[in-house]
C-alpha cells in the first residue's frame, strides 16, 4: 500500500523535478519503503517543489516545455474551479435567490457578475485548448496509445453528459418544495462523474501535451487564453466572495436555510467553502500563468520570428 | 528515534555533515544521518535539501550508478559546513557554560 502511495505522491511532484530527482527516489523507496509518515513528507516534499522550484532545476526543462507545463497547470485549476462553481450555481439556482437578487442590488450584481465571468473564462479555455486538442486528435489517427486516451476523455464527457440529462430530467419531474432520495442519489452521482470526468481530461491533456508536436505560436496562444482564464477565476472568486457576504447581510434567513442535498451545512458555510476552493484555484492558477509568461518571453527571445 | 519533522536539526546541515567524509547517495545519506544524528530524513526532506544544495552550488552530483546519483560536497559546500558548524559549536559552548554556573549540570 505504501508503496503505491508513495509512487503516487511521487508523481504528484513537478515535472523538472522528478525528470531529476525522480529516478533516484524511485532507488532510493524501493530500498527503504516509506512508512505513512514517509508518503506524508514525499507530499510535502511535492507541494514545496511546486511553490519553491528549485534553482538547480531552472534548466532542467525547455521552455517550451515549461509553457505545456503552465497551460496544463491552468487547465487543472480551472476544472477545480468549475467544480466550486457548479457548487455555486446549485446552490444558487432556486427562486428565493433570483427574488433576494433582485431586491439587493449588490447580491443581484455580485450572481449577475459571477454568470458573466463564467461564460467569459469557459470560452477562454475552449478556444485556448481548441488547437491545442486539433493537433491531438490529428497525432491520435496514427498513434494508437494518443486514440485510447482520446476515447477515455470521449467516454468521460459522454458519462458526464448522461449523469447531467438524468440531473435536468430528474429536476424537472421533482415537487417544487420537496427534493426525494432519488432526486439526491441522481445529484451525487452527477457531482462523482464530473469530478471524475474533470480527472480524466486533466491527466490526458497533460500528457497529450507532451507526446505531440505543439507551435510555439499555438502555445503562445493557449498560454494567453489561460491567462485571461486566470483572470476570470480570480475575478469569479471575488464576485463569490461579495455575494456570500451580501447574502449574509442582505437576506439572512436565506443564508441560515440548510443546503446540499443532505442540508448537513448552512448555504453560507457552503457559498464560504466554494469561495475558499476558487480562491485556491485561481492563487495556483496565477502561479502556474505568470511561469507560463516567463517560459513564453524566454521562448520568443530565443527564436524570434 | 526523533522524526525530521521536529525541525529540531536543519536538513541541508545534516546532509552537509554526512558528506563531509566522502561522496554518497541517497540511501547512504539517510542511514549515515540516522546512525549520526538520530533522526530520519524522510524521502521528501533528503531531496528537497539536495536539490536546495546543488542549486547553491555547495554539493554536486557524481555520475549516476546503478542509476543513482552519489554526491559530493563542493569546496564551497566545505567551507559553508565548517562555519555552520562553528557557529553550533560557539552555541553549544556557551550553553552548556551557563548551564554550569546555574548549577544545573549534575
Amino acid at each position: 500500500m505504501s508503496r503505491r502511495m508513495s509512487a503516487l505522491a511521487l508523481a504528484l511532484y513537478p515535472l523538472a523535478f522528478r525528470r531529476r530527482y525522480g529516478e533516484e527516489m524511485r532507488q532510493l523507496l524501493l530500498q527503504a519503503p516509506p512508512s505513512a509518515s514517509g508518503v506524508a513528507d514525499l507530499l510535502r516534499g511535492a507541494l514545496a517543489a511546486h511553490l519553491r522550484p528549485p534553482p538547480a532545476l531552472a534548466d532542467v526543462l525547455t521552455p517550451a516545455e515549461r509553457l505545456r507545463a503552465s497551460a496544463s497547470g491552468v487547465l487543472a485549476c480551472w476544472v477545480v474551479f468549475a467544480v466550486a462553481g457548479l457548487g455555486f450555481y446549485k446552490t444558487t439556482e432556486d427562486r428565493p435567490f433570483s427574488a433576494a437578487g433582485r431586491s439587493h442590488a449588490l447580491l443581484g450584481g455580485a450572481h449577475l457578475t459571477v454568470q458573466i465571468l463564467a461564460l467569459i473564462g469557459s470560452a477562454a479555455v475552449l478556444v485556448g485548448a481548441a488547437p491545442l486538442v486539433a493537433a491531438a486528435l490529428a497525432r491520435a489517427r496514427r498513434e494508437p496509445g494518443l486514440r485510447r486516451m482520446a476515447s477515455a476523455v470521449l467516454a468521460a464527457l459522454a458519462t458526464f453528459a448522461l449523469f447531467t440529462a438524468l440531473l435536468v430530467v430528474q429536476a424537472r419531474h421533482q415537487h417544487a418544495d420537496h427534493a426525494s432520495n432519488l432526486a439526491h442519489s441522481v445529484f451525487v452521482l452527477w457531482v462523482l462523474s464530473g469530478l471524475v470526468c474533470g480527472a480524466v481530461c486533466v491527466v490526458a491533456a497533460r500528457r497529450t501535451l507532451f507526446a505531440i508536436a505543439v507551435s510555439r505560436i499555438w502555445l503562445i496562444f493557449a498560454q494567453a487564453c489561460g491567462a485571461v482564464a486566470t483572470a476570470v477565476m480570480a475575478a469569479v472568486a471575488l464576485a463569490s466572495g461579495a455575494y456570500a457576504i451580501a447574502l449574509i447581510a442582505d437576506a439572512s434567513g436565506l443564508a441560515a436555510a440548510a443546503n446540499g442535498p443532505f442540508g448537513t451545512i448552512s448555504t453560507a458555510a457552503s457559498l464560504a467553502v466554494q469561495a475558499v476552493v476558487m480562491v485556491l484555484a485561481a492563487t495556483l492558477a496565477s502561479i502556474a500563468t505568470l511561469r507560463g509568461a516567463r517560459a513564453a518571453c524566454q521562448l520568443v527571445a530565443a527564436q524570434p520570428s | 528515534m526523533r522524526s525530521i519533522s521536529e525541525r529540531s536539526t536543519d536538513p541541508g546541515l545534516l546532509v552537509l555533515t554526512s558528506l563531509a567524509d566522502g561522496p554518497k547517495h541517497g540511501y547512504a545519506i539517510t542511514a549515515d544521518v540516522e546512525q549520526l544524528a538520530g533522526v530520519r530524513l524522510g524521502p521528501g526532506t533528503l531531496y528537497g535539501a539536495l536539490s536546495r544544495l546543488e542549486g547553491k552550488g555547495l554539493i554536486q552530483a557524481l555520475p549516476a550508478e546503478d542509476r543513482r546519483h552519489p554526491y559530493r560536497l563542493t569546496d564551497a559546500g566545505g567551507v559553508a559546513l565548517a562555519e555552520q558548524l562553528r557557529a553550533l559549536q560557539r552555541v553549544s559552548r556557551s550553553g552548556l557554560e551557563r548551564l554550569r554556573l546555574a548549577g544545573a549540570l549534575g
